[in-house]
């Protein structure tokens, strides 16, 4: 390869659009990890040095910035689409950095040169590596054609990708988003006026040879490649200020990630950097069981970024108070921004001007009840079960069949675990309570804390911090007893449904043993979406604004995916999700402690 | 008798409130028909032991209300099958196999009592000692019941179990819980003079001839106290009483009560229409609909 020209101003709109968004992102950059505080900031920074973690950034950035792994699971059209814009244009990029290094080591200290590469030169003699490099530059330039080509469909036919609903662009989206469009066929039509010059492949070659029958070879060339050069301008230009910031983010949310950082700011740090990396795709929109009959579709979680990005503190809180905190959005999430944490976080925002104080609580009664008792297990049954009767009676039943020793910490009602304070952003207030919760439980002299409602059970566990105790779920509990042979299950006739109750499921990872212990007990059928997409119940404690009628609709509409395969009996494992249900469902429903009570014989 | 299709006059239901219709139109000269689905007249008050505010037996109002029956075609266990409209008149396809012919319909098909297992927090079902308005008046017509104790000595009474109730899916007042409650109440303490009786009532819905004055009679001379609060939480403690959390919101209080019974009184949800009427309260013809016939 020879050298034609060192500079041409058509390179200048570049120039001007990659200085800008680098800065932009430096600045970014630095901001975020100015804000994170100081423990965390060091934790992170020895993250990027250890290892291990290194290792595991590199990783995943590759595998989920770069090839979309999450998304070819989902669907395979999506997974292509997206892998083959991004990972084809990363692969232009390095090939051309690759072809610069090669002919002209020199100039690769310059910005454009790697990406005008074909103007700047002028094949000399046909060798076999720039023949190789020649191909692959075609080829992965197919390779995202064809990906473009399936983001026009997916503007018209979002249902061909597995997407019913997708987000509304905003203004500036749309110009990155054309912008985007009009990149690669540019690049195909600039890079094949010079490919007789500089040589060409499959594509390139064909496509010069056609242009030069028609134009001859007076053709001017300049044109095209300043159209080129301004498509990249204008899509780094408006970068910053659209979707497509989440592929700088990205690449520092999964560093974040990995070195454990959570969000302890609702606009700061960890929060902006999820709010930033988010791609706007739109798979939160279905997935949001707020969206069952058409309604809400502006409150899932794409849509509270977008309004955080805008500073639109009415809609944020509006957003934010609506959510039933069930953690779908999350679970689909392609970048893993977390809905219900940054939800919770732009709640704390709120200024409370009656605040409860507990202080006055007097734990001694209960302590003094509890240490008389003997038993290394600890039943908390919690306001829920103390709603849904059955559960503790089945429970209770069930645990005296196997034989195990217990107290029950709130029989004549209890302190509350504060997870529903927690939900509402009062931090200290749930503090409070958890502080004298855990007087008890830590003077009640338990190895276990055993508990029937998952919304506790995650609060517990989470914040807790009870050492050398063990808390633990009532299912998992039971299916040990099961395992143990201390318990004996017949198995019955009727077919069972079991209901991933969000907080069990996704909040706390549950879904083996209950259904371990369902299939003993009978015939267990599975629902439409279940486990990690299983449909919240509506009678989520999360939501602070859901009004009765709207929480009707989405307990129907779980209902319609749970009795998909008509089951006898639906059984969950949650006293709200019971109570819920049972309101509006043909179907019994009962607690997986009620269906295991019925199973076990006395002996 | 011979009969007239255009007199007769189908009514559907053998409470009271069907009873005395068709017993009525008996005297103007038309020809009613009677259809009751079970086996005998008399409704839900056959069930009932006394009844407000005068306490009269249940069974003497059932017997005078049949009594006046007579020119009356009566069937019991029968059902409609469906409607359908001719020209002037309704086709009515009966349980029985015949088929009946009429001028007009009676729709008197009452109430169902709300199924108190739904509210689960009260325990129906559940706990040992806790039993709806209809078990009482069987208690008080048999005496039999594994739930009420011989020796009561504290009784609650749960208002509006599952009426204007959002949540129970059922906003409607039942307008006579109130009433029955206080009337209740005194045949318990009737019975058990000895007991303390709790009535735990949003507000009271007295409206009737002499209700007011039952209930200061209820607090004045059987010493029935009456509680303003909705019960929150209903538990059951070792020996198997029930526990009964509610705030008194008179007093800004929370109360806590054992109780030895704890009756629920499960709200009147209105039978479903049986007809197919359209927007304007009417059968519409039999050519416009789509099926030909309605089952219902």
């Amino acid at each position: 390869m020879k050298e034609r020209f060192i500079f041409d101003p058509f390179v200048l709109p570049f120039l001007v659009g990659m200085a800008f968004v680098l800065l932009y992102c430096l600045g970014g950059l630095l901001q975020i990890v100015f804000q994170l505080p100081r423990a965390d900031r060091l934790r992170f920074l020895k993250s990027l040095v250890t290892p291990k973690t290194a290792w595991k950034n590199i990783k995943d950035i590759f595998l989920n910035c770069l090839i979309h792994v999450k998304l070819w699971k989902r669907n395979r059209l999506l997974g292509y689409m997206h892998s083959s814009i991004a990972f084809g244009w990363f692969m232009l990029i390095l090939l051309g950095h690759i072809e610069v290094m090669l002919f002209v080591p020199g100039r690769a200290s310059l910005l454009y040169y790697p990406i005008f590469f074909n103007y700047f030169v002028a094949e000399t003699e046909t060798t076999l590596k720039g023949a190789a490099l020649l191909f692959l530059m075609d080829f992965f330039l197919l390779i995202i054609l064809i990906g473009i080509g399936l983001a026009m469909v997916k503007r018209v036919r979002s249902r061909m990708f597995g997407m019913r609903r997708t987000t509304r662009p905003a203004f500036l989206d749309r110009v990155g988003l054309y912008s985007l469009w009009a990149i690669f066929p540019l690049r195909l039509l600039a890079e094949s006026t010079t490919a007789h010059i500089s040589g060409g492949s499959f594509l390139t070659g064909p496509m010069n040879w056609l242009y030069l029958k028609i134009f001859g070879t007076g053709i001017a060339v300049q044109p095209v490649w300043w159209a080129y050069s301004i498509a990249l301008c204008i899509f780094m230009l408006v970068l910053p200020f659209t979707r497509y910031m989440h592929i700088p983010a990205e690449m520092l949310l999964i560093p974040l990630r990995n070195a454990g950082i959570k969000i302890r700011h609702p606009r700061k740090g960890f929060a902006l950097a999820e709010v930033y990396s988010c791609p706007g795709c739109g798979v939160c929109i279905d997935a949001c069981p707020m969206s069952a009959r058409k309604e809400n579709l502006k409150d899932s979680t794409v849509y509270l970024n977008r309004q955080i990005r805008r500073g639109n503190e009415r809609r944020i809180a509006e957003i934010s108070d609506k959510c039933l905190l069930c953690g779908k959005c999350s679970a689909v999430c392609q970048v893993g921004v977390q809905g219900p944490e940054l939800r919770i976080a732009q709640r704390s925002l709120r200024h409370y001007y009656i605040k409860p104080d507990f202080t006055a609580f007097d734990t001694e009664s209960w302590k003094e009840r509890l240490e008389g008792q003997g038993g290394k297990v600890l039943y908390f049954a919690g306001c829920m079960t103390h709603l849904t009767p059955s559960i503790k009676k089945s429970l209770t039943s069930v645990l005296a069949k196997a034989g195990v020793e217990f107290k029950i910490m709130d029989p004549d009602g209890g302190i509350c675990c504060g997870r529903p304070l927690q939900m509402a952003g009062r931090k200290a207030e749930a503090k409070a309570l958890i502080a004298k919760n855990r007087e008890i439980i830590l003077a009640s002299g338990c190895d276990t804390l055993l508990l029937s409602c998952p919304i506790c059970y995650r609060i517990f566990k989470e914040k807790y911090h009870l050492e050398g105790i063990r808390v633990v779920h009532h299912s998992v509990f039971l299916d040990e007893l099961v395992r143990d042979g201390r318990l004996h299950i017949s198995k019955g006739e009727e077919s069972l449904v079991y209901h991933d109750p969000c907080e069990l499921g996704r909040g706390c990872g549950i879904y083996e043993e209950p259904r371990h212990l369902l299939s003993a007990a009978g015939k267990l059928v599975e629902a439409a979406k279940n486990r990690s997409e299983s449909i919240c119940c509506g009678g989520s404690v999360g939501s602070l604004s859901l009004g009765f009628e709207k929480r009707k609709d989405i307990t129907k509409a779980s209902l319609q995916n749970l009795t998909a395969a008509s089951p006898d009996r639906i059984v969950t494992a949650c006293p709200l999700c019971q109570s819920t249900y049972s309101r509006y469902s043909p179907t019994p429903v009962e607690d997986l402690a009620t269906t295991i009570d019925r199973q076990t014989t006395t002996e | 008798m011979k009969r007239t299709p255009s007199k007769t006059v189908l009514v559907i239901g053998g409470g009271i409130a069907g009873m005395e219709a068709a017993a009525r139109l008996r005297q103007l000269g038309l020809q009613p028909i009677l259809v009751e689905k079970s086996d005998h007249l008399g409704g839900h008050v056959a069930d009932w032991h006394k009844l407000f505010p005068d306490m009269s037996e249940a069974a003497a109002l059932v017997e005078k209300g049949a009594a006046a029956l007579d020119g009356v075609d009566v069937r019991l266990s029968t059902e409609i099958l469906f409607v359908n409209r001719l020209r002037s008149l309704y086709n009515v396809m009966l349980s029985s196999g015949s088929n009946v012919q009429c001028g007009a319909i009676v729709v008197a098909t009452g109430f169902s009592l709300f199924p108190a297992e739904k509210k689960e927090e009260y325990g129906y079902g559940i706990y040992d000692h806790v039993i709806t308005n209809a078990d009482l008046e069987k208690w008080f017509n048999t005496g039999e019941d594994p739930r009420v104790t011989d020796d009561v000595r504290k009784v609650g009474f749960v208002h509006c179990v599952g009426s204007r109730d959002l949540k129970a899916g059922n906003t409607e007042c039942s307008k006579v819980c109130c009433i029955t409650a206080i009337k209740q109440a005194i045949e318990m303490k009737e019975h058990f003079p000895e007991a303390e009786i709790y009535c735990f009532y949003m507000d009271l819905r007295l409206f009737g001839k002499r209700y007011e004055d039952y209930y200061i009679k209820a607090q004045r001379d059987y010493g029935i106290h009456f509680i303003r609060g909705r019960v929150s939480e209903v538990g059951e403690n070792i020996e198997g009483k029930v526990v009964v959390k509610a705030e008194d919101t008179l007093s800004g209080r929370p109360v806590k009560v054992t109780l030895d019974l704890l009756v629920l009184m499960a709200g009147i949800i209105r039978n479903p229409d049986p007809l197919p009427y359209d927007r304007r309260g009417r059968i519409p013809p039999k050519q416009r609909q789509s099926r030909g016939h309605h089952r219902i």
